[in-house]
């Protein structure tokens, strides 16, 4: 395949920055000539995937458009009608595949999310100390001003979990993430076995750089469909934004109401919940107790499969990890696990509560951000097959019980055995832990699409 | 037997359509009426007769066009389709549906050439099985339970899963004499109904919940 | 929407074979079945209830009266009935990735099938030859096939426990009955309602 240009891709696409703050903002675009103004002048102020050589910069900025957002920016019918269904549907309208019903359904989102479709752009600031983030802010406030372009309806702050004074890769529930993201081809990154597709003999080799990049053979050999013009779709991806409010008192209570008939421990139990250890060390490589070791090796912190725990003592079965990649336990080597990857690059919001501390009514969460080809194929199979579901996995409607929508019902089966560690535990009558809060679908264009929307140059062909 | 695999039983069955100009709508479009506002659920007429574990009825327009260097051709009729998957023999089958869902055959096949009625139920049978068509290739993820084991099951499964989850800190005195009690209510559930969902909840897992 | 009762999802299929094909396809299905690599393959993809080939040659279309016309046709016709768990597009996907080597013997007989793979070219074409299903009735809607088989599992261990308690000791029945557990716990999804198709 022909190497990437990666001053052509925004780097928001290609990699996590690594940055421990971020700033989210949602405008609504104005008339359509100010609005493209106001894209050419932020143009050449967005971070491309190129590589850092002289070290970090400061900060970092990146775009995406909503259906409405390109809509406003009058881009040709013939273009608009090309993307996908779900991208024009939008989050919101797909609330019945996506299970974002109930407590999850959308006249309970922020009001942002939930008041008309009015969110058309989303900017991204990561920033490596706050003044930085507000120093970008400023100069966006500036070039609106200046532009007209658009108002800012809303920002949402998040970033790495400060515990005791220091950054962490930890979210509000204690589990450590920042694990599991794919390996594509052509895709420069810190590879390590595991992340990418698994072969015939048992080596990974990383995936089709176009279950990532629009314009790039796919894992099914052949270009993913696509919006039209070619030159407006290539080296761009989807993304989903989700925000993800975390019950971290009713998870504290539930997991030590359970702990207490469950001879194997608290964090055990939290570990066959997740299918990882609090500290990240993966369950089917150690069952019975974290190992730091582990965690810190790269050539096995991800390098697992589940075909020697199909019964799923040792990672439980619905085990959040499982459900999310499921790796070769549908068997055929793990071909049907292939076009359903996603990639992640949310960070948390709110301030961390130790165990033994009362939990303070401030909002913390997730701010969960997946990119990926196709939405319907990826990110929406996986919500509505595999974590909302679990019919592939043999568990009827069982929900994954960490995020579920269970609305009070449902139960997750802890799969176990004869030792006296390690007993088979059903957790039921599950309560939220996890609320939707709001989000949308995005199109986050290359360099050059944002140079064709900027100009009114998108010419459908 | 390629109809056959294990306990169940494929029945493909293709009823030319009566072509008659001066009905008004046509047979064909008289039958898509009917399907349309048929039940599918426990009061389908395949709820009523036993044995069915899937089915489905469609009417066949014509042949599909493919394109060139294809060659373009068309049926002379139309065909009613019926495709059942069920348990056991196919005279009990037939004779199954006549007995239990009378209106319904009538109503069916009352549209097809040839149609002798179900006044006499051999003779419904042997027509229908003049318009059966063998099965090729019949395949079946589970072929080994009836219709009413497969509902026993399901029932049984719920049951189990509740029953378990309830005793999870029971001692072992306790947990037999509860178990001892669970097998009696097991055995003296009603069987349920086909074509139900499993359990009315006011809560729906997936799907809409507004 | 028609083709959907419940998990279940009715497919029809119609494509036409020049008809000396018939007779290869005949063997091939005669060797898929007496070889078992398509019965496995089909097992454990798991969201098949039931599925078949019916093979209707041209002069084969029932005709059960002289008043009735004669089909006058030049292809012999496939009829596939599936009856799957999930959405169109999952089962497409999946076949796809999976079963294409089978799909292409059976389906490379008849005119201008593509290939199943890459997938979007294959699913125009099924689009193209899918026959809607007018009428599906289904006996246990709540129910995948997987959910089938983990129902018929947690009732034989039941049955069997039920069997071995009368002359069991209360700490031999704990044993027995943990035992039990470990054999239905990777089987006892609810079932209920599907989630919904895009």
């Amino acid at each position: 395949m022909s190497k990437l240009n990666a001053s052509d891709i925004q780097g928001f696409a290609l990699r996590g920055y690594g940055m421990p703050l971020a700033r989210y903002v949602f405008l609504q675009l104005g008339e359509p000539e100010r609005a493209r103004t106001l894209i050419g002048k932020l143009l050449p102020t967005v971070t491309t995937g190129q590589r850092w050589d002289q070290g970090k910069p400061r900060s970092t900025l990146n775009i995406a458009f909503s259906f409405r957002g390109l809509m406003q920016l009058d881009l040709p019918l013939a273009t608009l009608v090309s993307f996908p269904v779900e991208f024009q549907e939008g989050m919101k309208a797909r609330g019945g595949i996506l299970g974002d019903t109930g407590a999850n359904g959308s006249r309970h989102w922020n009001s942002v999310w939930h008041d008309g479709d009015k969110v058309h752009l989303w900017i991204c600031i990561h920033a490596l100390v706050p003044m930085e983030i507000e120093s970008r802010y400023a100069e966006l406030e500036r070039l609106l001003e200046e532009t007209g372009g658009a108002t800012i309806l809303q920002y949402q702050d998040a970033g790495s979990l400060v515990i005791d004074g220091m950054p962490t890769n930890k979210e509000h529930f204690g589990y450590t993430d920042g694990f599991g993201n794919p390996d594509y081809l052509g895709i420069e990154r810190k590879s390590q076995p595991g992340q990418g597709k698994l072969m015939k003999d048992g080596s990974w080799a990383p995936l089709a750089t176009g279950e990532l990049l629009l314009g790039y053979a796919d894992e099914a050999g052949e270009l993913p469909v696509a919006p039209v013009p070619h030159l407006l779709a290539a080296n761009g991806t989807f993304m989903v934004y989700r925000k993800l409010q975390q019950n971290v008192v009713a998870f504290r209570e539930h997991l030590e109401r359970w702990s207490a008939v469950y001879p194997g421990g608290k964090e055990k139990l939290a570990s066959k919940f997740m299918g990882r250890w609090r500290d990240g060390t993966p369950v089917e490589l150690s069952a019975d107790r974290p190992d730091w070791s582990i965690v810190q090796d790269p050539e096995r912190s991800t390098n697992f499969t589940y075909g020697d725990d199909l019964d799923g003592t040792k990672c439980p079965i619905g085990g959040h990890i499982r459900r999310a990649n499921p790796r070769d336990t549908f068997g055929f080597n793990g071909a049907l696990v292939n076009r359903r990857r996603i990639t992640r690059r949310g960070l948390t919001y709110g301030s961390y509560v130790a165990e033994d501390q009362p939990v303070s009514d401030e909002e913390r969460g997730i701010i969960f951000i997946v990119l990926n080809a196709c939405i319907s194929r990826q990110f929406e199979f996986i919500q509505q097959q595999w974590m909302e579901y679990g019919n592939d996995a043999h568990l009827g409607n069982d929900k994954d019980l960490i995020t579920g929508n269970h609305g009070g019902a449902g139960k997750s089966v802890i799969q176990g055995d004869t030792t006296r560690e390690n007993p088979p535990l059903i957790c039921d009558k599950l309560t939220n832990f996890v609320e939707l809060k709001g989000g949308d679908y995005f199109f986050l264009p290359s360099i050059t699409a944002l140079g064709m929307i900027a100009f009114g140059i998108v010419d459908p062909r | 037997m390629a109809n056959q695999n294990g306990v169940m039983y494929g029945l493909t069955i293709f009823s030319p359509i009566i072509d008659d100009d001066h009905v008004t709508p046509s047979h064909d479009l008289q039958l898509r009426e009917y399907f349309a506002s048929l039940p599918t659920g426990p009061e389908s007429p395949f709820a009523q007769a036993p044995f069915t574990h899937l089915a489905r009825l469609f009417v066949l327009d014509d042949v599909v066009f493919v394109g060139k260097p294809s060659k373009e051709e068309h049926l002379k009729s139309k065909y009613l389709i019926f495709e059942s998957n069920f348990d056991g023999d196919l005279d009990t089958y037939l004779m199954g549906l006549v007995r239990y869902a009378p209106e319904h055959v009538d109503a069916t096949w009352s549209h097809c050439v040839g149609y002798p009625g179900i006044a006499d139920a051999a003779a419904f049978v042997r027509y229908m099985k003049a318009c059966q068509l063998e099965t090729t290739f019949y395949f079946a993820a589970v072929n080994s339970q009836t219709l009413t084991q497969t509902l026993k099951a399901l029932q049984t499964q719920r049951l189990v899963a509740e029953f378990i989850a309830s005793h999870q800190a029971s001692k072992p005195a306790a947990l037999q004499h509860a178990f001892a009690a669970f097998l009696m209510e097991l055995r003296a559930q009603p069987l349920p109904r086909p074509g139900r969902a499993t359990i009315e909840r006011t809560l729906q897992t997936g799907g809409h919940n507004e | 929407m028609s083709n959907v009762n419940g998990k279940a999802y009715a497919m029809n299929v119609v494509t036409p074979m020049k008809p000396w094909k018939q007779y290869v396809l005949r063997f091939l299905f005669f060797l898929l079945r007496t070889f078992k690599p398509l019965q496995s393959k089909l097992i454990n993809l798991s969201f098949i209830e039931f599925a078949r080939w019916a093979i209707v040659p041209r002069d084969s279309f029932p005709r059960l009266s002289l008043a009735q016309e004669k089909e006058e046709l030049s292809y012999d016709y496939l009829f596939f009935f599936s009856n799957f768990n999930g959405t169109w597009n999952q089962y497409i996907d999946a076949f796809s990735a999976v079963l294409s080597t089978e799909l292409n013997l059976i389906w490379r007989l008849s005119e201008k099938f593509p290939g199943s793979v890459p997938v979007t070219p294959f699913k125009s074409y099924i689009t193209h030859v899918q026959v809607d299903t007018d009428y599906y009735y289904n006996a246990y809607p709540n129910a995948t096939a997987n959910d089938v088989k983990a129902a018929v599992i947690v009732q034989d261990a039941v049955d069997e426990l039920a069997r071995k308690n009368a002359s069991l000791s209360p700490q031999q029945f704990a044993e027995a009955y943990l035992a039990f557990v470990l054999q239905v716990q990777a089987h006892l999804g609810e079932t209920g309602e599907p989630p919904v198709a895009c």
